[in-house]
């Protein structure tokens, strides 16, 4: 019996239109919920694989020797596993020589990926390493050595055929050269070239790939053995341009859902509201009528429940289409078709709608089974729909929907607490602006009894109010990171961000080239030395604590972009030491004031560490992890990097300075640029997306805290009408009260989504705070046009019925 | 004569067809008269009374209220006949929850503009005998001191007649019977013509004229 009248009792309310706010704002946070959270699994998913790809593998080793299956157990043999070796050459064709950074690799590279490769005939993948005998080379190299399909080339002692030019490899993090000229060789024929010698510098990388277990068993073995200068690499540690600019991209989504998820959720919890509030006779029926509360509370759990699939298929069906929207964006930057989302979207959007029936939904009906049956005899028995208990249910939904989405509980209780904190001060406030009201109702006129109407219904203005503000606010909070975060993101890449990077300049090159630069009208960054070498921790008996490579400089001046976090810059007034970066002082525990030592080949620098920075990697221009004070290395000989901007039409300079500094390597980062630049603004068409639902979301959000107050005015404006108030008189105080709530509350919204921009430019995303005026502009138009125009609809639609339809 | 009313028709769509609400009703009062409108649920009252009232409009016939035509007025001409020619009693009191007992009674004056609305009110509160309830609000009053509110209220704005639909019906037969005593009392104090539709037939009998509606016709 309970089924089927749950059954007629919801196509009942679907039918009458009642529950539509309900399920459109269930069904737009479902969407948007599902939508971005299926978007972020795919993309997380893409970027680990890429990541996988761009490593080579899922683990890799880097050592100085290549014995390292000498040194290691027996674990590696079930994982696949490739060994190179990597160093830098000249390479001498019949006419040309060129530096190239050189890869020899054993017969079972590559362990992930395919590479694309070009011969005399075809473009083809393939899975093989070059054959004894040959070479592959990109096509720079190839150019520049003026080389054809077939022709022989040295290095070394070694002849060689080159057969293969290389278009893509998916190992591309390897080397210390990585952006040089590149060339991949049999490393069996490594011996013949008689290049590697004791002493020479040459490193070699081993690959692994397999089962997380085994993986683990390798890197836990790898830790025991690994030696001074060794390095182990895994997955998770994406610091590429694009990784990074995927991974804000993300935020930014997440920002938007969770905004769009709050707003609907205040929708629901006020349709809720309507829902008990239009059933308590019903309920007081059933129960005189002898239904038992358990009962009762069945119907109305079956009612939800059919709420909750049905808004749930549509929801999903929605998000599904809007995730393939946004994966259509972005899927032209990823090389392969971008992998099939996992469960946990749907885990996520599953809870969203759980918490929101839970929080906003669930409370609202336990209030409404206890009321009396009496209330069916005696209509003036209170029915207190505000309640602790429906309060502190709405505030622990509130807060487990910020849990969810930020999975940081410090984080969710501070945005908590603020929210909340600012609503009861805003509500309060508000309450007290509004102040007393006078005799009477004030229908004299329009605008007496606009402003009668605002100060009587105080309590009820006051949470409309904070309805509209919250809509506002956040809406202008996604706009604006639609617009300002990402135009500030945007516009940290300036136009004329360095695209070229030289390496490898002499000291006897550094003048000439600059001379060169000159004359090109070619503005350098900064010449910067550099020199490869480890960065030893000491503890009191001078041990080795941590070792590592680095490609360290050093000069007098902070670089721009980078800050420091603690001590203090280098100074002429006292002793300097070093200066590192946030992430290698947390990755190595080294902290102010830890003693160190350099060692730059067979001299050792003791030192100290003097300040950490934090460094601005999106910068595109020359980063190091560590910086010197120039007087520590004055005997040290090093080579120079440089960064410019060469515009498009002086692109041939770039080669024309790689012939005239044969040493020097020369390399384009216009690609990488153009790549970021073009994913911010496939972002921001993805934003703008997530936009118009929020904006839908907060309409429906004013609609529906609108529309709950209208029913009291309905009957008012009967009543009024029956003792002869003008339709202009309820329609025009109606208009100017709306107008006057709706001015407050996008004064407030601006002032919230303010507060909101500047708690997420430093919090979240670490940028320089700004103020956007236009947000105090948009904020006062919007709540005025959205809120009265609102008004003017519902209104319309009171006064122009007639006093009999209007008491029915 | 206040009110004339010749062969008014009420249809409303329902269904397939349309159900007949009113059929040929007639009707005239003079000023100052009392008239009941009688008859069982469902035949009509308080439609006739809506429409008498200008509440709402008939499909066909004609109503001349204080000789003006009624039936061919528009909703804003008939609001504006309302605020200065009719008062009205409504059985479930319609009182705005939101205003003090006062300011209820207050309100027509204040939609006439009159410039003591307050001083007018306190006079038809004090008559109905609620002058120390004047501060309270209508959730504060019993039923039959609400229903004393509406009661001042329709007097409060001077109208040449009162239309009271079910005054008595949601009250105790003791409470019923003082605004009953009220009504007619204060009607007559006042000179206004009163129309009531009621069921009970004391009440009716009280009146000066009495017609019975059976299925929307007069009988």
């Amino acid at each position: 019996m309970i089924f089927k009248l749950s059954i007629r009792l919801f196509l009942r309310e679907v039918k009458s239109g009642y529950l539509t706010s309900m399920l459109v704002s269930l069904i737009l946070a479902i969407t948007i919920v599902s939508g971005i959270s299926l978007f972020t699994d795919r993309l997380e998913k893409a970027l680990n694989s890429e990541t996988e790809e761009f490593l080579g593998g899922k683990l890799k080793f880097e050592s100085n020797n290549n014995d390292l299956f000498e040194r290691i157990n027996e674990s590696y043999k079930d994982s696949q596993h490739t060994e190179m070796a990597l160093f830098a050459s000249v390479i001498f064709s019949d006419d040309e020589m060129q530096l190239s950074s050189i890869k020899a690799v054993d017969d079972s590279y590559p362990i992930i990926g395919e590479l694309e490769l070009k011969n005399s005939s075809k473009i083809y993948s393939t899975t093989k390493s070059p054959e004894k005998g040959t070479v592959w080379m990109d096509e720079r190299l190839r150019n520049l050595l003026s080389l054809s399909y077939g022709d022989e080339v040295f290095i070394g002692d070694a002849s060689l055929i080159f057969t293969d030019t290389i278009i893509y490899e998916p190992d591309r993090a390897s080397g210390n050269l990585a952006f040089a000229p590149k060339t991949i060789m049999n490393i069996s024929d490594l011996e013949k070239t008689q290049i590697i010698q004791p002493g020479s510098r040459v490193e070699y990388n081993y690959l692994f790939s397999g089962s997380e277990e085994t993986i683990n068993a390798i890197k836990e073995n790898l830790e025991q053995i690994k030696q001074s200068g060794e390095e182990i690499e895994s997955l998770g540690e994406d610091t590429s341009s694009l990784g990074r600019a995927i991974e804000r991209s993300e935020n930014f989504f997440l920002l938007g859902g969770l905004i769009a998820v709050l707003l609907s959720a205040c929708t629901i919890g006020i349709a809720s509201q309507r829902f008990t509030r239009r059933h308590i006779s019903y309920v007081a029926i059933l129960k005189t009528l002898g239904m038992k509360t358990v009962h009762i509370r069945s119907l109305y759990f079956l009612i939800f429940l059919y709420t909750t699939i049905l808004t749930l298929f549509i929801g999903i069906s929605f998000g599904w289409i809007l995730q393939n929207s946004f994966i259509n964006l972005l899927a032209s930057y990823f090389p392969t078709e971008l992998p099939n989302p996992g469960f946990y979207p749907l885990i996520v959007t599953c809870l969203t709608a759980f918490i929101c029936q839970m929080g906003f939904i669930y409370p609202h009906i336990l209030k409404l089974l206890s009321i009396s049956p009496m209330k069916v005899l005696k209509d003036s028995i209170s029915f207190n729909q505000q309640s602790i208990s429906v309060l502190l249910a709405g505030l622990l939904a509130f807060y487990a929907l910020l849990y969810l989405y930020t999975e940081q509980p410090i984080l969710s209780f501070i945005i908590f607490a603020g929210v909340t904190g600012l609503s009861i001060i805003g509500i309060g406030s508000i309450y007290l602006l509004l102040g007393s009201n006078g005799l009477g109702l004030g229908a004299t006129s329009s605008v007496k009894l606009a402003f009668s109407e605002l100060r009587r219904r105080r309590v009820g203005n006051s949470f409309q109010i904070f309805a509209f503000t919250v809509a506002i606010g956040l809406t202008l909070i996604t706009f604006s990171a639609s617009q300002n975060l990402l135009g500030s993101w945007q516009n940290s890449i300036p136009a004329d961000s360095p695209n070229n990077f030289a390496i490898n300049i002499t000291k006897e090159d550094k003048e000439s080239m600059e001379v060169f630069l000159k004359e090109n009208s070619i503005e350098p960054t900064q010449f910067f030395p550099v020199v490869n070498a480890s960065l030893n921790k000491l503890n009191g008996n001078d041990e080795n604590l941590s070792e590592r490579n680095f490609n360290i400089t050093w000069i007098g001046d902070l670089p721009a972009q980078n800050e420091i976090i603690e001590g203090s810059w280098f100074s002429d007034t006292s002793e300097n030491g070093i200066s590192l970066s946030d992430e290698i002082s947390e990755r190595y525990s080294l902290k102010l004031g830890d003693e160190v030592t350099i060692r730059v080949e067979s001299k050792v620098i003791k030192t100290f560490i003097q300040s950490i920075r934090t460094v601005n990697w999106d910068s595109f221009s020359p980063n190091f992890f560590v910086i010197g004070h120039p007087s520590l290395f004055e005997d040290i000989p090093s080579t120079f990097i440089t960064s410019f901007y060469i515009p498009t039409e002086k692109q041939d300079k770039a080669a024309e300075m790689m012939r005239k500094f044969r040493t020097v390597s020369v390399f384009s980062i216009e690609e990488l640029i153009k790549q970021v630049k073009e994913i911010i603004s496939q972002v921001t068409k993805a934003l703008n997306s997530i936009l118009f639902l929020t904006c839908l979301s907060s309409l429906f959000l004013a609609f529906s805290a609108l529309q709950d107050g209208f029913s009291t005015r309905r009957h008012q404006s009967a009543i009024l009408r029956t003792l002869g108030a003008q339709h202009n008189l309820i329609k025009n105080s109606s208009l100017i009260e709306f107008s006057l709530l709706g001015l407050i509350s996008g004064i407030l919204g601006a002032l919230l989504s303010s507060v909101g921009v500047y708690f997420i430019e430093t919090q979240v995303f670490e940028t320089t705070p700004n103020l956007y005026l236009e947000m105090w502009i948009l904020g006062p138009i919007i709540g005025l046009v959205i809120v009265s125009g609102l008004c003017f609809y519902l209104i319309k639609g009171v006064v122009k019925k007639s006093p009999k339809e209007l008491f029915n | 004569m206040i009110l004339n009313v010749n062969n008014l028709r009420k249809e409303v769509p329902s269904g397939d067809g349309r159900l007949i609400i009113l059929d040929d009703v007639s009707l005239s009062l003079n000023d100052g008269e009392s008239l009941a409108i009688t008859g069982p649920s469902g035949s009509g009252k308080s439609t006739l009374l809506s429409l008498l009232a200008g509440l709402d409009t008939a499909t066909s016939g004609e109503i001349f209220l204080d000789d003006l035509a009624l039936h061919k007025m528009n909703e804003e001409e008939r609001t504006a006949l309302r605020k200065e020619k009719v008062g009205f009693v409504f059985q479930s009191f319609e009182l705005l929850p939101s205003l003090t007992a006062l300011e209820n009674v207050m309100l027509p004056s204040e939609l006439k503009s009159e410039k003591s609305p307050e001083t007018n009110a306190k006079n038809f509160l004090e008559r109905v005998g609620l002058k120390n309830r004047q501060d309270h609000y209508p959730n504060q009053l019993s039923g039959g001191e609400q229903q004393r509110v509406a009661i001042a209220r329709a007097f409060a704005c001077s109208a040449k007649i009162l239309f009271a639909d079910e005054p008595t019906g949601n009250l105790d037969p003791r409470n019923g019977e003082i605004i009953a005593d009220l009504l007619f009392e204060v009607n007559s104090e006042t000179d206004n013509a009163l129309v009531i539709v009621t069921h009970d037939q004391e009440l009716a009998d009280r009146c000066d004229k009495t017609i019975n509606l059976k299925l929307g016709k007069v009988i």
